[in-house]
């Protein structure tokens, strides 16, 4: 069955037209606004579900003439996400009204929460590869924004910052890949469905061979990798996400755990049916077996629960990218069971964290412990999901750990990949040994002593209870029965992102593989490490303490330090109030824009050489020349303003010359009219002279260099007009009668066929009286308090209010001249 | 077929009109401005082809008949017509704007002015 056009549409639409809505909301139910946005959020997940078990594209016409479509896509692995995005999101918006109680800026706070959830139902179901870069940075956009709730904070603002410069730029280079693909995908699928990526995952062969014969596989392998690797936080740009738990804590659960961030991941299995390779293998497994132990050694030496879940969420995210990046069947299975298993275990120690920040006022490790006597429902949610992120059997954690096992065993039997058949689950068991070091930590905060000095720990409002006791609950119910998980969602979801998907089985092994010997050895190896837990963390912290460059952070830092102090540095230069440099700085860059264009573009070349003109055009030219040349070295303004007339007239007659008498009576009027306002104008002002020979010099350089640009420009566009009429000059000239009912062409050009054109000439030259007649009369009206000023208005009895800020007024000879002025004009 | 003649004189008006733009004294940056628009002018009216000045070629049709002769380019004619009334608002106001500067700051020199702004 396919899926119903207007119900996909609307589960899209709900939460932007909710995040429209939001100040009115919040009108009404104050803080309740967030159970408003439950609703909501439960309308999308309830309409997203009807569509459960369809498969197929529906589209809505965008963009008809460039065969852009809002196209969505349902299947399994779409349907997962987004219901996982409108699930996660119906119990954050429960949470937070209780967690936010008090706090300012809730309309902005909720309304960026629904439209990223929107963004996110989005991306999952876009077919459409503009459509998905618009969502995708929409959702950057929600989490620039939500990152930054507390705008009063410079930390939360500098975090905010750099999780948008780091996802958006990301989000640049998917943009170039996608047009890549699309340019290929023209060749493959047909021009009309050039931006359709479900129309070239129905073909995914054909599109790989195509990529590779037009040698854009490894550019277009490599930009969507470093989109997908910016959003979901893989290394080295891992660490805007750990910066971006300055955000509140539902937005950490929501954007930063459970959705967000594994936008990328979500890609990467989305396109893998088509990509997918020894390439991909290498690029991606290497990619996420990095991300996983870096992050969770980092994660280790946190000393802040949030910053502990934030490490462990990008090692997590790098668990699912390894697994899609192994190409065999169960690398799919890894990437899409711990997708949703992450989920469920990830956010809610995230509000669990949320719980212990707000009723022990404190999230530093060091100062908790023993909160299972305070908190004990808390303490048996974070049981099940602490003991499911260490992959401890039997929580749903160990299965997607195990399948993890299994594709990086499977890896070197499916490529010759030598030394790294050994290397991958060696490295794979190594960082999962870090997973089990914090995961216990996490969960020793609730048992052993109680520090002294910790206060009076609150119990938490129901509201704040639920949400986490929801996922720990589903996560339970994965836990005791995966394959009932598997049938419901995760079969679906793998046959959208495998290649040769088969029926999927998840269990606790019964009898000894490699990967149970793996799963063994990085549990008991994590057990005995535990004791040394603070030895590990103290040593781990102490590198980058030694080693700055060896942080992520520091490379930020003094990059974005470097360009913003270059920048002023640079902006002092040419933006430094002085028209001139202005005028050097953009002459000299048009020019060498243009000649650096031609000569890339092979247009200078020698052609024939015409004169073109008769002996008649070349001496009124050559007038015009002098007379411009007699204006540049003319002394006075008065023998300025005369012969850059004489350059005017010039102009007219060559246009009588060139056949175009229309434009020869409109030069001459307006020739006269520019006559007569300069010299009325002129007469007011005083001549100032200049002779700096130094400037001059520099200026002639400048100037010969846009004469020889445009001289250039001239004889490279003239040698490619076509010859004769074109076809455009030919219609008017045939519809003038017929069409416009008159003879003269030109008029009839400008106000019939073109008569917008010419209602926009006469707007600017409305506009332009308007103005001037503004600076000369409003003056005289008397804002500024001028006697001279208020004379001529004759209303002397008034007094004007004193302008304070001026405080460069002009001299009394000055005053007596502008009053004449006034009076003149 | 390249106009030379024709490029090296909108060249040489690009290069006067430059030179005057980056003048200190105010009306001559406004004179530079109206050379290089009469400057593009002629360029535009260039790239329709000058024909040598017959009574076909201007496009003015004899009457309603139905011969349609070849006549100069009457498209660029029609956008060259709506630059000049353009140029010509535009130098009014500049001209104007500069006027106003003088009024307020008893100086036309744009070092100072800029000096002044910082």
């Amino acid at each position: 069955m396919s899926p119903d056009l207007a119900i996909v549409v609307a589960a899209v639409a709900l939460p932007f037209i909710a995040a429209a809505l939001t100040p009115l909301f919040f009108r009404v139910l104050g803080e309740g606004t967030g159970f408003a946005g439950s609703l909501v959020a439960l309308s999308s997940f309830g309409l997203l579900a009807s569509q459960y078990g369809d498969e197929g594209t529906v589209a809505l016409e965008w963009i008809p003439s460039l065969d852009i479509a809002l196209r969505f896509h349902v299947d399994g692995w779409a349907l997962l996400f987004a219901l996982l995005a409108c699930g996660i999101g119906t119990l954050i918006f429960t949470y937070s009204p209780a967690y936010m109680h008090g706090e300012s800026g809730l309309v902005r706070f909720y309304a960026a929460l629904l439209a990223f959830m929107g963004s996110i139902v989005g991306v999952a179901l876009a077919a459409d590869l503009i459509a998905i870069f618009l969502f995708w940075e929409l959702t950057s956009l929600c989490s620039f924004v939500l990152i930054g709730h507390y705008t009063a904070d410079d930390s939360s603002q500098y975090a905010a910052r750099m999780a948008m410069l780091i996802t958006v730029g990301g989000g640049l280079f998917l943009l170039v890949g996608l047009l890549l693909l699309s340019i290929v995908a023209g060749d493959v699928v047909g021009p009309a469905s050039a931006f359709d990526l479900a129309a070239m995952l129905e073909q995914p062969d054909a599109m790989a061979a195509a990529l590779r014969d037009r040698g854009l596989f490894l550019p277009v392998l490599g930009l969507l990798a470093i989109g997908a690797g910016t959003k979901s936080a893989q290394v080295p740009l891992h660490f805007w996400l750990p910066n971006a738990m300055a955000a509140p804590t539902p937005v950490s659960a929501f954007l930063h755990s459970a959705t967000m961030v594994k936008v990328g991941v979500y890609f990467i299995g989305r396109v893998r049916p088509m990509l997918v390779g020894p390439e991909w293998l290498f690029l991606f497994a290497t990619l996420g077996l990095t991300t996983m132990t870096v992050c969770a050694i980092m994660a280790v030496a946190a000393t802040d629960i949030k910053e502990l879940l934030a490490y462990s969420t990008a090692s997590h995210l790098g668990l699912m990218v390894a697994g899609f990046g192994f190409t065999s069947v169960y690398g799919a299975e890894t990437g899409v069971f711990h997708l949703l298993n992450h989920a469920l275990f990830k956010a809610a120690l995230f509000l669990v964290a949320g719980i212990v920040a707000h009723e022990a006022g404190t999230r530093e490790i060091d100062e908790l412990g023993g909160l299972r006597h305070d908190l004990p429902v808390t303490a048996a949610i974070t049981a099940v999901v602490a003991l499911s992120m260490a992959g401890i059997p039997p929580f749903n954690g160990f299965y997607s750990k195990e399948l993890l096992f299994e594709a990086a065993v499977e890896a070197s039997h499916h490529h010759d990949i030598g030394l790294l058949g050994w290397l991958y689950p060696a490295v794979a068991v190594f960082g999962s040994i870090f997973t089990v070091l914090y995961s216990l930590k996490f969960l020793s905060l609730f048992f052993g002593e109680r520090p002294a000095d910790l206060g009076h720990v609150h119990r938490p409002p129901v509201t704040l209870l639920i949400p986490p006791a929801v996922l720990a609950l589903l996560a339970a119910v994965v836990s005791v029965d995966p394959e009932l998980a598997v049938e419901v969602i995760v079969q679906s979801g793998l046959e959208a992102t495998a290649v040769d998907p088969h029926e999927m089985h998840v269990g606790i092994p019964t009898s000894f593989s490699p990967a149970v010997g793996m799963s063994a050895v990085t549990i008991g190896v994590g057990l005995l490490a535990f004791p040394a837990y603070g030895r590990l963390h103290d040593g781990i912290r102490a590198i980058p303490r030694t080693v700055p460059p060896i942080g992520a952070n520091w490379w930020y830092d003094t990059i974005v330090d470097g360009l913003s102090d270059e920048g002023r540095e640079f902006a002092e230069y040419v933006h430094n109030g002085l028209l001139r440099t202005y005028a050097t700085w953009t002459l000299a860059a048009t020019c060498t824009l243009a000649l650096t264009g031609f000569v890339a573009a092979g247009a200078i070349a020698p052609t024939e050489f015409g004169l073109e003109v008769t002996l008649a055009i070349g001496l009124v030219l050559l007038v015009a020349v002098i007379g411009g040349l007699a204006v540049v070295t003319s002394d006075s303004h008065i023998a300025g303003v005369l012969t850059l007339s004489i350059l005017g007239f010039m102009v007219a007659i060559f246009y009588i010359l060139a056949s175009a008498p229309d434009l020869a009576l409109t030069q001459l009027v307006v020739e006269t009219l520019v006559l007569v306002i300069f010299l009325l104008v002129i007469e007011e002002i005083p001549e100032s002279d200049e002779i700096e020979v130094g400037r001059s010099v520099r200026d002639a350089v400048l100037s010969v260099g846009v004469g020889a640009t445009a001289f250039v420009t001239v004889l490279v566009t003239t040698s490619a007009r076509p010859d004769g009429p074109t076809d455009i000059a030919r219609y008017y000239a045939e519809q003038a009668v017929p069409e416009g009912g008159g003879t003269n062409i030109v008029n009839v050009t400008l106000v019939d066929f073109r008569g917008f054109d010419t209602l926009g000439e006469l707007a600017v030259v409305a506009l332009a009286s308007i103005s001037i007649l503004t600076l000369i009369v409003m003056r005289g009206r008397g804002d500024d308090g001028y006697p001279a000023a208020r004379g001529n208005d004759g209303s002397p009895g008034e007094e004007p209010p004193t302008d304070d800020s001026r405080s460069d007024e002009p001299t009394d000879t000055q005053r007596d001249s502008q009053a004449a002025g006034g009076e003149d004009e | 077929m390249t106009a030379v003649v024709l490029a090296a004189a909108v060249g040489a008006l690009f290069a006067l009109g430059t030179f005057l733009l980056l003048r200190r004294d105010l009306v001559r940056v406004v004179w530079g401005l109206a050379i290089i628009s009469q400057a593009a002018n002629v360029y535009l009216l260039a790239m329709g082809g000058i024909a040598p000045a017959t009574a076909d070629s201007v496009p003015v049709l004899a009457g309603h008949g139905d011969h349609v002769p070849t006549t100069a380019d009457p498209l660029v004619q029609a956008l060259v017509l709506t630059a000049i009334v353009i140029g010509f608002g535009m130098t009014a106001f500049a001209l104007v704007l500069s006027y106003r500067v003088y009024e307020e700051h008893g100086t036309l020199d744009v070092s100072e002015l800029g000096d002044r702004e910082r």
